[in-house]
């Protein structure tokens, strides 16, 4: 057991470390301090006016992630960004560098995505946030050439895969949880024809070993996690915020979509 | 600034009897396996969860439970399955009958790669539920199953053509990846009141999804296979076009009939509709305005749930003992 007096935690993802966890719970046992600094829940906002949907002023795209509709406009905001992103992509230089079965791939997923995204805008009608603006710029250079096309698609399909995994716990209503659950089916399968198409005849990328863990468990990643590496991208020009967090009391560690290699 | 935490929800004397406990266990202390691999696998929530188990003799909820031990023997089945296809099975018998098929999968660049591959996750997938607090209730093990669907162990089911022909057990495993990912998907609402073990269960349930893709451009990938089958690893149409351009082998009935279950409604096609549906939450996708793809985009963008007892009826012919 440790003998310090005192444990200082900056990031969520230092309690998944065997060691610190060993610690972690040896430190409880001897009624030693927990600090829990801001980074282990990511950035939260103070700031409670208008949550999606409810009050009109102030930014109408701030996500109140404490309620299902919250939670549904998270998933429709990224069904947003896959929509546009790959819309963008069917008339890029990198879609031209592909061959035909490649291009097949992602026409079917610019289809999905654009179905997803229309879902969620009819499910939600008037508490949906509006349409998020894009910067073409910044997509432009994501879909450039055959590589970087098929580096962002894979991000961003393991992304939407850790996003509804991550956020399926903190739906309430049975419903909503089977739409999502209906949706991520797919966004897997996305990513795994991807991950294939990039992999060559190697056989395994399609579940690799970076996204599936030691435990068969696919990735997940908190809301916040996944709007924070939305905003890194640098193609979403809304000011897409949460304003309330989901129930940190179900939070887990992220296992976040990595980066292509 | 919420700090929170998942422990602040736990009396501080029960979380240094949990932490005297998990020292206890670290030390040697006898314990069951699945506690040890509960804390071994990296979700603090799990290890808790076993830990306060095993501490203070709770038991999970019985409906919880009761999807876990379903989940588990689809998940033996789905781990013996591929074991004997690789020869890596227990069971020497079984290892015999797929070696025709595992000679041609060697010939074919990433095949067995990618079979290793999926049965690694059906091993963790087996590990983490043990581990989660599922047992082997059906008693499933290396010898209870028949693969060529005759609940026989002498074999000679419709699906025996699994065990000499590639591209006929490639359907096989792609309708055993696809009725995973559907009855993942139907028992999900079953785990709403315990978060952990409901997001485990999504995470399993997107690596099946990953595994059917993969195997679908393998079959997309042969000479002549029909374009239903997508490159983007998606599920066109329902019953058993939805298999794709499927052999039906010398017993189309039957493998027929298994396909129109795997990809067709279930018994109550309200919560288990088929893989061609297109209407979700009551909003039917084909009449969105700004989505106008056609039938087959609409039934590729979703998956469907099957209920459990429709994915019984569909893997009991697989199993010698009777599930449920």
């Amino acid at each position: 057991m440790s003998d310090r007096s005192q444990m200082v935690f900056t990031s969520g993802d230092q309690l998944l470390q065997a060691t610190t966890r060993r610690r972690f719970l040896g430190m409880l046992s001897v009624g030693g301090a927990i600090v829990l600094l801001p980074g282990v829940f990511a950035a939260c906002n103070n700031d409670d006016d208008n949550d999606t949907g409810t009050n009109p002023t102030g930014t109408p795209y701030k996500l109140d992630l404490s309620t299902d509709i919250g939670i549904l406009n998270y998933a429709y905001a990224l069904e947003q960004l896959e929509a546009a992103y790959y819309t963008s992509a069917l008339t890029s230089a990198g879609f031209a560098a592909l061959s035909a079965n490649e291009q097949e791939v992602l026409s079917d997923l610019q289809k999905h995505e654009v179905i997803h995204r229309e879902f969620f805008k009819q499910v939600l009608g008037s508490a949906a946030i509006p349409t998020i603006a894009f910067n073409a710029t910044t997509v432009g250079t994501l879909t450039a050439s055959r590589d970087v096309l098929l580096r962002t698609s894979q991000l961003l399909e393991d992304t939407g895969v850790s996003a509804y995994n991550g956020a399926g716990k903190y739906l309430t209503s049975a419903a909503y949880l089977l739409i999502a659950g209906k949706i991520v089916s797919v966004e897997a399968r996305h990513a795994a024809a991807i991950r294939d198409i990039r992999d060559g005849a190697n056989g395994r990328l399609f579940a690799g070993d970076d996204v599936v863990d030691a435990s068969g468990l696919d990735v997940k990643a908190e809301p916040d996690t996944v709007l924070a590496g939305v905003v890194s991208l640098n193609v979403v020009t809304s000011p897409l915020t949460i304003g309330t967090l989901p129930a940190q009391s179900k939070r887990t560690p992220d296992k976040a979509a990595p980066t292509p290699q | 600034m919420n700090t929170q935490s998942i422990l602040d929800e736990i009396e501080p004397d029960m979380v240094e009897r949990l932490a005297e406990r998990k020292n206890e266990i670290d030390q040697g202390s006898p314990a069951p396996s699945g506690i040890v691999t509960a804390l071994a696998i990296g979700s603090v929530p799990i290890a808790l969860a076993a830990l306060s188990r095993n501490v203070y003799g709770q038991t999970l909820p019985a409906a919880i439970k009761s999807v876990l031990d379903f989940a588990l023997a689809l998940e033996i089945f789905e781990n013996e399955f591929y074991k004997a296809v690789l020869g890596t099975s227990s069971s020497a018998a079984q290892n015999a009958a797929f070696a025709p098929v595992r000679a041609l999968a060697a010939g074919v660049p990433g095949a067995v790669n990618t079979l290793q591959q999926i049965q690694k996750h059906e091993a963790a997938h087996v590990a983490t539920l043990l581990a989660t607090g599922a047992t082997n209730v059906f008693n499933l093990d290396a010898t209870t199953f028949d693969f060529t669907g005759n609940r026989s162990a002498g074999g000679g089911g419709a699906f025996a053509k699994a065990t000499t022909d590639l591209p006929f057990l490639l359907e096989v495993a792609q309708g055993a990846e696809d009725t995973g990912v559907r009855a993942y998907k139907g028992q999900a609402a079953n785990l709403m009141s315990n978060s952990a073990i409901l997001e485990a269960a999504l995470r399993i349930h997107s690596v099946e999804a990953r595994h059917a893709a993969r195997i679908r451009r393998m079959r997309r990938a042969a000479a002549n296979a029909p374009t239903d089958v997508r490159y983007s690893g998606t599920v066109r149409g329902g019953e058993r076009a939805a298999a794709g351009g499927t052999d039906l082998g010398p017993n189309p009935t039957a493998v027929g009939a298994a396909f129109d279950k795997i990809y067709g409604a279930g018994a109550n096609a309200t919560t288990a509709p088929s893989e061609s549906n297109t209407t979700h939450g009551g909003i039917n996708v084909t009449s969105l305005a700004a989505a106008q793809f056609g039938t087959a985009a609409a039934q590729e963008a979703f998956d469907e749930p099957l209920d459990r007892a429709d994915v019984v009826a569909i893997v009991q012919p697989f199993f010698i003992p009777t599930i449920s």
